[in-house]
């Protein structure tokens, strides 16, 4: 009898830590640490095309706007990218203030650059749309790409009739 | 004291906590019912998605990054500290569905505008909910090229500016990061972005 009760206890003890140990796996978050699963989109620069521009700011020197640039958060998003001005053909005549480097995002539609433009002023950064579309001549990666197509199915990420000279 | 009174002392001794949990019983649908009835707000839980986990199952379930579909519905959320009302935007399985609280907006679920919403606002958690507070953006995650959880409408980032990304600890966020996991949402304070929430894992 006593033999009995003993392995009762120990089999109700056994089954309590197995179902513990379920529950606490099921419970538990799928990815308990940062992984980035999605796929790495490759740079789009546009070379070639005319794109237009949100302006951030001017700066002489790529530290100036490195430093501005890391004061300017848009919360976990990408925000603006450090440029030099020559990157883009039109653009020194636009901007009306002395400086390499700039703070850019551009885009192909006006739609995507007003839309990223309204954001950063919602976050509280300078933002203007230059009001001429500039050349771009290759160079570091601007943040083409982050707008939605017209066709209404996903990001735009080739060039339209208006991008193309 | 005569052994009948004893009796019915001793009856009356047992019948006093069934009687008070049977008035507590009575009491709590009653009060819920008069408070819910007050904000004119129920929690629906209508037609939810199921969650998806990483980038295949998030293009499966809501489309490509950036498409119609993800900035389809508009809500207002008023932070607490500034008095600010942010306007923002996602995507249209997440909400706009008519409800007593929200209109008609296209949507398809009553899980962020309706049900969350709801929930925090009805528990008095809204004082939590501070500056810094959107939605949608077509943008990548910061410093990378791979496409945010924003970009899709499934990401919404709350009191911003009090809960900076790469903190690992929330201020108070925390107060309703619940309602949130409770309604299908995964909180990225599990990976050091407390402002961040967002209807998906592995991600």
């Amino acid at each position: 009898m006593r033999k009995l009760i003993v392995m009762l206890v120990g089999l109700s003890g056994a089954a309590l830590i197995a179902v513990g140990a379920v529950t606490a796996a099921g419970s538990a978050s799928p990815d308990g640490r940062l992984t980035i699963a999605g796929p790495t989109m490759k740079p789009d620069t546009g070379a070639g095309e005319l794109l237009l521009v949100v302006l951030g700011g001017v700066f002489g020197s790529r530290e100036e706007a490195e430093a501005a640039n890391a004061q300017m958060t848009f919360g976990d998003v990408q925000g603006y990218y450090v440029v030099p001005v020559a990157q883009f053909q039109g653009f020194r005549e636009q901007i009306g203030a002395p400086g390499d480097f700039a703070l850019v995002s551009v885009f192909r539609t006006e739609t995507g650059a007003q839309e990223f433009a309204a954001a950063a002023q919602m976050f509280g950064h300078p933002a203007t749309v230059l009001p001429t579309r500039v050349r771009s001549l290759g160079g570091l990666y601007a943040g083409l790409g982050q707008e939605a197509s017209p066709s209404g199915e996903g990001p735009l990420t080739g060039p339209i009739p208006a991008s193309l000279p | 004291m005569g052994f009948t009174e004893r009796l019915r002392e001793r009856r009356r001794r047992r019948r006093l906590p069934i009687a008070v949990a049977t008035g507590v019983l009575m009491l709590v649908p009653l009060t819920l019912g008069w408070h819910w009835q007050k904000a004119g707000w129920r929690d629906m839980h209508y037609n939810y998605p199921s969650t998806p986990t990483g980038y295949s199952q998030i293009v499966n379930r809501f489309g490509q990054p950036c498409n119609a579909n993800a900035s389809a519905i508009s809500m207002s959320w008023r932070a607490a500290d500034n008095g600010v009302t942010y306007t923002f935007r996602f995507h249209k399985k997440l909400g706009g569905y008519p409800t007593a609280m929200v209109p008609n907006k296209g949507g398809r679920s009553t899980n962020l505008d309706n049900d969350v919403y709801g929930h925090i606002q009805n528990d008095h958690l809204g004082q939590y909910a501070k500056s810094g507070i959107w939605g949608y953006y077509c943008r990548y995650i910061k410093n990378t090229t791979t496409w945010s959880t924003h970009a899709w409408g499934i990401a919404v980032d709350i009191s911003a500016a009090y809960e900076p990304q790469g903190s690992c600890t929330s201020t108070v966020n925390r107060n309703f990061a619940h309602v949130f996991r409770n309604h299908g949402w995964r909180w990225g304070l599990d990976f050091c972005d407390p402002m961040h929430f967002q209807y998906a894992f592995g991600y």
